[in-house]
């Protein structure tokens, strides 16, 4: 039994080791990924977003036509001596090799790495009927010592601390081992198996790629073990889902381009084995499995997560992956992908504890080798959780709130009043709530509410003349001030409008504006994101000048949400385009349609900053992500380099509410970074992340600003005091 | 164009960075001379090197892995090897043919110069051709290995902890 996700949570995030030792993995699987991936692109002179695309086309290909290649592997895997199963759910595949087993008196089986045999849970299947299945893989024993499962695709053991793993190879091998030893503790291994796989009657083993040209399996392992136990036992049990079905060899080694690069970062692994066939006197019994993968098929927004090749690379650049772990960051199945598949292989409920968890900073997709659109699918498994009502009462309930703008304006109105009698009562600091906050919130601060809108602010002061001719010169421009700039932010909103008029532009602020539907997008909670999104459209719909935000992820969300959210509405559809078509991100207007010239805003000062770029963008590879290059190009001011900038910073929408401490420990990781620096000024481009860096950095004492790059910018107009 | 020469470096180098090594012999008598002063104990050789060398322990063809397991030095033959990424080709079909390459601790496989080919695009493209071959073939880069203890790499887990690939000029 897996234990419950609230509990797998908890037991995360109170285990003091877990997060630096996944994040110096982390750190040191990118240096080495990304060495082997441009070795690669130098090699094959193509870029590696070329090879994911050319052999996501090869999986989707064989998968659009699954049942002939399942035919054709099987004619030839028979004609070779296999047997070949094709077998609906896990029970059915229990039940197939529990069945062979009794037939043959085999009562003990080795196992090879297989994720499928994880998925059915296996092993534990077996030991209801007497049959023992031992892991032969280094990680999985020490697992199933230890009774624990995977956390990892790759690595399974990887949470596992070295005197841990001294302590369960002691009690199994009855001698004491020294944690500083690791090689002993390697070596055990080769005794402590090594009477299994003369004992065992039977060898099970997963698949990297059916061929279905020839009827083979391959499969890739770097401690020599499946091919033992290929090699003793008389009967060879495959466990294989049906999509790890490929055409041809050629195929097979565009897989191995991609595979062990990303896994774990070797150009290829020690062993690649192919077997065709039973071996002469022996037995092969192929079990070709669906549970569910003709649902993921059959679904146009998931089909694409069939492509997986299981390499783990998903969960190695997953901010939040690396503060849980993969217990809780997934079920069976760990990291991106997990929180994707699980739905289908073992339900929703399963897959619904640690969707909150992702933080949609995009990582995952940018180094998938078979370029699975990752934070998409989790949006939309995060939609069927929350209709499905596997989501807290209190989400929903805030969402709600938020999508009302005239409950959103009297809390924040509420809010506006406690701020200034905390102010006036001395009880802030730094613009903070000095509050008691529970422990576990004590990393961040609460930010005060400015006592004027970033709206009250424009309209407070007079239009501010041109300091360059620009493209816009001359033309009007309304501004989107985003629900949470214009409240919690509001100088970023003021800032964002003066570089429009620094350009020589008009600005126009269009009333009724709240909340393009973000958060709740995020949340799951369509329906909420379709009144917000619909409040907007009708409030930017009322002109067709274009639209400047300094809110970079709500052009995201404009852009790439909205068209989802009306999908079956064109009416609304038609109207959402029409507005997003005409809307920009600050950054990409002041470098394109409102491009102010270089140097425009040069003080001869050089401040001490640096740049985190918003994760969404940079991930997606928008021009607009690199506001260090923007802000240097327009001051002359050069950037301090900034470690990891493009890693998110935590904010990720509810999720540093839901999950506070999977919040704080992303920010941690970026404020070690920011001090490494040793920046003063740290700027950043989207108001949340600009809130949450800032609200961390006054809880911490950090001695940094944070500032949204409009307002880093504005200080140099020449009028500015 | 590239040269045998320069397939050869470039094995050599890849086969480096999985920490296998590399040496070139003129002869097969060579190839013995080097597998027998690795160790005290006569090295165990597969069936396939032993029709070349005519020399060397058989595994026991009633029971080949327990008759060798853990045996110091032992003897194969690969059909090819790739330069891009240091593997050899073993063809194994049955276990006496795989006995060697599992269970000894040094491995040297011997390979020919000429049977180097560039890329593994290469290798697959001949194993496709091999219906027989492809019964149980394995490429075999660098000695067996493991991280799974606090990603700690050593070398030598399951299979042989040295592997030396012996090119035959
Ligand atoms: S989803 Fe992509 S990155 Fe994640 S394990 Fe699968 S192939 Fe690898």
């Amino acid at each position: 039994m897996i234990a419950d996700f609230r509990e797998r949570y908890e037991r995360a995030v109170n285990d003091p080791d877990l997060q630096p030792r996944l994040l110096a993995f982390q750190r040191s699987w990118r240096e080495s990924r990304d060495a082997q991936v441009s070795r690669l692109e130098q090699r094959t002179e193509r870029s590696f977003d070329d090879l994911r695309h050319d052999f996501a086309a090869v999986k989707d290909g064989t998968l659009e036509r699954i049942d002939d290649y399942i035919a054709e592997f099987r004619a030839n895997a028979e004609a070779a001596g296999a047997i070949v199963v094709e077998l609906t759910t896990a029970d059915e595949a229990v039940e197939y090799i529990a069945g062979v087993c009794a037939a043959r008196g085999i009562d003990l089986v080795v196992k090879s790495k297989s994720m499928v045999s994880e998925e059915i849970e296996l092993n534990h299947e077996l030991a209801q009927g007497g049959i023992t299945a031992i892991e032969t893989d280094l990680g999985e024993w020490l697992l199933q010592l230890a009774e624990q499962r995977p956390s990892h695709l790759v690595m399974p053991a990887i949470h596992q601390k070295r005197q841990y793993v001294a302590e369960i190879l002691g009690q199994e091998l009855g001698r004491d081992f020294d944690p500083d030893d690791i090689p002993a503790m390697v070596a055990s291994a080769r005794q402590g198996l090594r009477r299994h796989y003369l004992a065992a009657g039977a060898g099970l083993t997963g698949a990297n790629a059916l061929v279905a040209e020839t009827g083979s399996i391959m499969v890739v392992t770097n401690e020599g073990n499946m091919r033992l136990a290929t090699s003793l036992p008389d009967v060879h049990f495959v466990t294989a889902g049906i999509e790890k079905l490929i055409p041809t060899w050629s195929d097979a080694e565009r897989q191995l381009q991609l595979l062990p690069r990303s896994a774990t970062a070797q150009t290829l692994s020690t062993y690649t084995t192919c077997i065709t066939g039973a071996q002469p006197g022996k037995e092969m019994h192929i079990i070709l499995l669906d549970n569910g993968r003709r649902s993921m098929r059959d679904d146009d927004t998931i089909a694409s997560a069939l492509r997986c090749i299981r390499c783990g690379a998903c969960a190695n650049v997953c901010p939040s992956y690396q503060v849980v772990g993969g217990h809780t960051f997934g079920h069976i199945y760990t990291g991106a992908i997990g929180l994707v598949n699980t739905t289908f292989h073992h339900g929703i409920e399963d897959a619904a504890g640690p969707q909150g968890l992702c933080v949609s900073c995009g990582a995952c997709e940018t180094v998938c080798p078979v370029a699975i659109p990752l934070p998409n699918q989790i949006l939309s498994i995060r939609r069927r959780a929350t209709e499905s009502g596997h989501v807290p009462h209190w989400e929903r309930w805030l969402l709600r709130a938020w999508a009302t703008p005239t409950l959103f304006r009297t809390a924040i109105k509420l809010g506006a009043v406690a701020s200034s009698i905390a102010r006036a009562t001395n009880l802030l600091r730094r613009d903070h709530f000095r509050l008691p906050l529970p422990t576990r919130l004590r990393w961040r601060s609460i930010p005060a509410i400015p006592s004027r809108s970033g709206s009250q602010l424009i309209r407070s002061r007079q239009p501010q003349p041109a300091v360059a001719a620009s493209p816009a010169t001359g033309s009007e421009i309304d501004l989107f001030t985003q629900c949470l700039a214009e409240h919690l932010l509001p100088s970023a909103v003021d800032s964002a409008a003066r570089l429009i008029e620094a350009g020589g532009a008009t600005v126009h602020l269009p009333p009724e504006q709240h909340c393009c539907g973000l958060p709740a997008f995020d949340a799951g909670d369509w329906d909420a994101a379709r009144r917000m999104a619909r409040a907007t459209i009708d409030a930017l719909g009322r002109s067709d000048r274009r639209i400047v935000t300094p809110a970079t992820s709500c052009v995201i969300s404009m852009k790439e949400h909205w068209p989802q959210l009306f999908r079956d509405d064109p009416q609304s559809r038609r109207r959402a385009n029409d507005v997003a078509e005409r809307v920009y991100d600050l950054a990409d207007w002041l470098d394109g349609p409102g491009r102010l010239p270089d140097g425009c805003l040069n003080t001869s000062d050089q401040h001490a900053w640096a740049a985190h770029r918003f994760c969404q963008s940079s991930n997606r590879d928008d021009p607009g992500a690199r506001i260090d290059l923007l802000v240097e190009r327009l001051t002359g001011e050069t950037p301090l380099p900034l470690k990891e900038a493009e890693v998110c910073c935590g904010f990720g929408g509810l999720t540093s509410i839901a999950a506070p401490e999977v919040g704080k420990g992303i920010l941690d990781r970026k404020l070690d970074c920011v001090a490494a620096s040793g920046c003063e000024t740290l700027i950043t481009n989207n108001p949340g992340c600009a809130l949450h860096l800032r609200a961390g950095a006054a809880a911490q004492g950090a001695s940094h600003e944070t500032l949204h790059y409009a307002d880093f910018l504005a200080a140099r107009l020449p009028w500015s005091s | 164009m590239i040269t045998a020469s320069d397939r050869g470096t470039q094995f050599a180098e890849a086969l480096h960075g999985a920490q296998g090594e590399i040496a070139w012999f003129d002869s097969w008598d060579d190839i013995w001379d080097f597998a027998a002063s690795l160790s005290d104990d006569t090295p165990v050789v597969s069936p396939a090197a032993h029709q070349f060398l005519q020399r060397g322990d058989l595994p026991d063809a009633d029971d080949p892995l327990r008759s060798i397991a853990d045996r110091p030095v032992g003897v194969t033959v690969a059909a090819l090897g790739i330069a891009e990424t240091g593997s050899l080709l073993l063809i194994e079909r049955a276990p006496i043919d795989r006995a060697v390459s599992l269970l000894t601790r040094h491995l040297v496989i011997a390979v020919g110069q000429d049977d180097l080919l560039d890329e593994l695009a290469d290798g697959f493209r001949w194993l496709a051709q091999q219906p027989r071959a492809a019964a149980y073939a394995t490429f075999v880069t660098g000695p067996s290995r493991t991280a799974d203890i606090e990603r700690s790499l050593t070398i030598g887990v399951q299979g042989p902890s040295r592997l030396t690939a012996a090119v035959l000029t």
